[in-house]
């Protein structure tokens, strides 16, 4: 008789790893709602008088809901644009051509650029095109990360060779093998790259800083330093502005974390 | 059927409840944000005073400023209109019954109607 492994001392450093993880969230909305010193000691776990009214002080201090509106309209076009275009090259770097090879390293190499050293070129480009300050040029130099192209391009080479060439014989496009096969059968890899273009395109701070000419196209993360730059001394309006911009994210991710790690480790195992 | 399958999808049901919560919380503003703020005014006893003045503060980004003030009723009540903010106080005062304390109110949103659940006592000294 086989001897049953026993799970609970997993369970149990796995719930106190995540207790871990989690107390600084939990800490950030306790603060949120309590507005305590975070240097208060004791520190006190439950929140006293817990209310709401930090928020509603956020919600007045700055016009939050125009930000949130500039943030979900740029995540928007990102996540399309995303979707759309790191499809379409998944798909090609999954078929056979001359110089694959190099693309595929001029790829790899350019992931090791950080965008900060690409930052002006991409303003003149945007300013060339007449995007500067319009949805279009926040969303622009986020429409297509290498990072999801190899997400896509993992799923789609787990596609069967044959399907492909079976799609081919009904006479089939490639657009349409791309829209109609390739895509359903790739799920998680869209759900991955929605949830990560969703994120960077959320949490950008730097390129908004710079394209944005006027208050009325910032987005939250823009609007947070302005909030901070004259309301430093409420910690628990600072603590419910952190967690009214965190929450889309983690809605989204809660939402889709299973496709999100079935599409992070498509591939994975595939040699 | 195909409507049910579809609102077990957490990708439909969970953006549906939020549209509906946040739609029924609009509702709710728009049906009470008159900026009506009122309450009663009371001695030291207990017992409503009339013609003491009611003082409207409202919070204008570092410090509150006096925004409007009215007058008491015969019954001790009092009543403002237009109050435009979230974050307010109140406080009243009478020549020969004395003043009371600064009462800040916080509102769950701007020009919210609110009635004061305790009076705004008046205390000598």
């Amino acid at each position: 008789m086989m001897r049953q492994r026993r799970t609970w001392p997993i369970h149990l450093t796995l719930i106190a790893v995540s207790a871990v993880m989690l107390l600084p969230f939990y800490w950030v909305f306790k603060t949120s709602i309590s507005g305590e010193n975070i240097f208060s000691y004791p520190p006190n776990i439950i929140p006293r008088d817990p209310n709401p009214f930090y928020y509603v002080d956020v919600w007045y201090a700055i016009p939050f809901a125009r930000y949130f509106l500039n943030s979900v309209i740029v995540s928007a076009i990102t996540i399309t644009a995303n979707v759309v275009l790191n499809a379409m090259a998944g798909y090609a770097l999954t078929q056979n051509f001359r110089g694959k090879g190099f693309v595929l390293l001029l790829f790899l190499s350019c992931m090791m650029i950080p965008f900060q050293a690409t930052i002006i070129p991409a303003y003149l480009i945007t300013g060339k095109l007449g995007l500067l300050d319009s949805y279009l040029g926040l969303s622009l130099p986020l429409f297509s990360t290498i990072i999801c192209i190899f997400v896509y391009k993992a799923a789609f080479d787990a596609v069967p060779r044959s399907l492909i060439d079976a799609a081919r014989v009904d006479g089939l496009s490639q657009w349409t093998i791309i829209w109609r096969v390739m895509l359903p059968l790739a799920r998680s890899a869209t759900a991955t790259n929605v949830i990560l273009s969703f994120i960077w395109s959320w949490n950008n701070f730097m390129w908004p800083l710079i394209v944005t000419r006027t208050p009325e196209m910032q987005t939250l993360p823009l609007g947070l330093a302005r909030f901070l730059s004259y309301q430093e001394d409420s910690t628990g309006a600072l603590y419910a502005f952190c967690i009214m911009v965190l929450a889309p994210g983690l809605l989204l991710f809660l939402m889709a974390q299973k496709e999100f790690v079935q599409g992070l480790s498509a591939g994975a195992t595939k040699g | 059927m195909r409507a049910l399958f579809l609102l077990r999808n957490r990708f439909v049901w969970v953006p549906l409840v939020l549209f509906i919560v946040i739609a029924g919380w609009n509702a709710w503003v728009a049906t009470h944000d008159h900026g009506i703020i009122s309450g009663r005014v009371v001695d030291a006893d207990g017992k409503p005073v009339a013609g003491a003045t009611v003082h409207l503060w409202v919070f204008n980004f570092t410090t509150f400023v006096e925004k409007d003030s009215t007058t008491t009723a015969a019954d001790g009540s009092f009543r403002f209109t237009g109050n435009p903010s979230h974050n307010i106080q109140l406080s009243a005062d009478k020549a020969d019954a004395g003043r009371s304390d600064r009462i800040p109110v916080r509102l769950y949103f701007a020009s919210e109607d609110f009635v004061l659940a305790k009076p705004l006592r008046l205390e000598r000294g």
